[in-house]
């Protein structure tokens, strides 16, 4: 705005009048049902499953029906189940564990531009130990291409590790078309060419199926799923082997040593075959909620971008850029509103460079700054939805008034 | 570290927010290593800054130290508003977790370099 010294344009805040929950991606609350099913594992059955006793039996039992439960989530046998702390665990083990034990083979990897950092990290830290890293680009769909992996492809790959659906836009990745390529090229001889993809973030969102995707390694996380955070697994196809990470015991037959989190393991088995069950349902409700939303902005503010492929990405998920703002200041603007998102701002991530992800949509790095995550669960409502329509135009006004970068439309 | 209620009130509240038109000391800096970015607009007359207005792009810290700023200088002589430290800013807002430093940085070389960059005789 222009204005004179003595009118200096003031907007306080409303105070919030809702609180609304976006940021499923990030973590989840955890299901009744859930609390429910893992609570006798805290009090009388706290056995240790490796116990040969009746209570450690009891806890054994309640570990092998989560192992059931996770497998069927996923269209695996309950032995290609390995349990772990989380996610970033599950990646680290996938990765390292693979290259470790393959590298006699061949000391290359293919993996994208957008992976969560977990799959990043190590990716860097396999560099510094001599390994070769091709990262592929996600285009400014945020999409990976088939024919690039293919192209990429080396004697010396001994993985490629892709995500099955992005943490932050959302979209798809063709592992299927891919996990077709690498059976293939085993089929053909090359023993030692494996494919892992995260799957935290599609988990209980689309459908999964690992003889679908012809993954031979996939990550879950438990708390993504409306279980508690500290559990996590590890899908590895029969006959992949892997040098394990954690040793000094024989749990997860010996792949992962450490006295199984009886009570989090029980409660991840008890929210995968909630989300088996539900999924169908959820994820249509998901859509049309974030659609209703996504209509919404399109109406109400202009100057924005839409971040990711339309079609194919996660139901629940919407990552747009607000041109003129900084993430942060938007997120803690909608905080003071009772609307919880996240954003890729580099001073969110404390990191000082603005997502990766956006960046490697093509956008610059005003967009990667002002890039918001909104991402819906099954306990978001429309009245929600009116309401952060209603709160969001009023913070993104406010805070373009006050942007430098918004002069020209504003004398 | 949680921000402070002063924080909170400025960043709900931004004082002095906008363009000053009648504006004779003007600067705009950009944090070279984060991107934020803050434009302050002052009208200084008789040594003395009489108006103030500030825009910001960034972090809320960076919004809030626009705006804390904004409120410290207005009234005061060309030499007061020279003596403020980015301690004193800090100090103002009820302090900043170390990583946030870098917005009272940007807020005082703002002011300065409008104030210096600026026509002599506003100078003390």
């Amino acid at each position: 705005m222009r204005v004179g010294s003595t009118e200096l344009a003031r907007t306080p805040f409303m105070s919030a009048k809702r609180t609304v929950y976006l940021d499923h991606s990030a973590t989840t609350p955890v299901d009744p049902r859930v609390v429910a099913a893992m609570t006798p594992y805290l009090t009388e059955k706290f056995g240790n499953p490796s116990s040969v006793h009746m209570l450690g039996q009891e806890a054994r039992a309640g570990v092998d029906r989560a192992r059931r439960e996770v497998a069927a989530l996923i269209g695996a046998k309950p032995n290609e189940v390995v349990f772990l702390s989380g996610g970033t665990e599950a990646n680290n083990l996938a990765i390292r564990g693979i290259c470790e034990a393959s590298e006699a083979h061949g000391k290359h990897i293919i993996t994208s531009q957008i992976e969560h950092s977990s799959v990043r990290g190590i990716c860097e830290a396999l560099e510094k130990r001599g390994w070769e890293v091709t990262r592929l680009p996600a285009y400014d769909n945020g999409i990976v291409r088939f024919d690039d992996v293919q192209q990429s492809l080396r004697s010396d790959t001994v993985l490629v590790t892709i995500m099955l659906a992005n943490n932050e836009i959302g979209t798809i990745q063709p592992i299927a078309d891919i996990g077709r390529l690498i059976q293939e090229q085993r089929a053909g001889g090359r023993k030692h060419l494996w494919l892992h993809t995260d799957a935290v973030q599609a988990a209980g969102r689309i459908s999964i199926d690992v003889d679908e995707l012809g993954c031979d390694l996939l990550s879950l996380s438990a708390h993504k799923l409306y279980a508690p955070k500290g559990a996590g697994a590890l899908y590895v196809r029969r006959g992949v082997r892997l040098v394990n990470q954690n040793v000094g015991g024989h749990q997860e037959r010996d792949r992962r040593a450490g006295t199984e989190a009886v009570p989090t393991i029980v409660a991840f088995g008890a929210a995968a075959k909630i989300a088996r069950e539900e999924l169908e349902q959820h994820s249509a409700y998901l859509k049309k909620l974030r659609d209703a939303f996504e209509d919404g902005v399109k109406r109400v503010i202009d100057d924005v971008v839409f971040n990711g492929d339309a079609s194919h990405r996660l139901p629940h998920l919407s990552n747009i850029s607000f041109r003129y703002i900084e993430g942060e200041g938007l997120l803690i603007g909608l905080d003071l509103q009772g609307v919880a998102v996240s954003t890729g701002s580099a001073c969110s991530s404390g990191t000082l460079e603005p997502s990766p992800v956006i960046l490697a949509l093509g956008r610059d790095d005003e967009l990667a700054r002002g890039s918001i995550r909104f991402s819906f669960g099954k306990d978001n409502t429309e009245q929600d939805v009116e309401y952060v329509l209603e709160v969001l135009p009023k913070v993104v006004g406010k805070l373009r008034e006050l942007s430098p970068l918004n002069k020209a439309l504003s004398v | 570290m949680a921000y402070s209620a002063t924080f909170k009130d400025h960043l709900a509240k931004p004082r002095h927010a906008g363009e000053l038109v009648d504006a004779n000391a003007i600067a705009e800096s950009t944090n070279p290593v984060c991107g934020d970015r803050l434009r302050m607009t002052l009208r200084v007359s008789d040594k003395r800054i009489t108006g103030v207005g500030f825009l910001a792009y960034g972090c809320p810290p960076t919004l809030v130290c626009g705006s804390a700023l904004s409120a410290a200088i207005e009234g005061v002589t060309v030499q007061e508003a020279l003596n403020i430290t980015k301690r004193d800013l800090l100090d103002l807002i009820g302090g900043l977790p170390s990583r946030k430093h870098h917005a009272a940085a940007l807020a005082i070389e703002t002011l300065r370099t409008a104030i210096e960059s600026s026509c002599s005789e506003i100078l003390p």
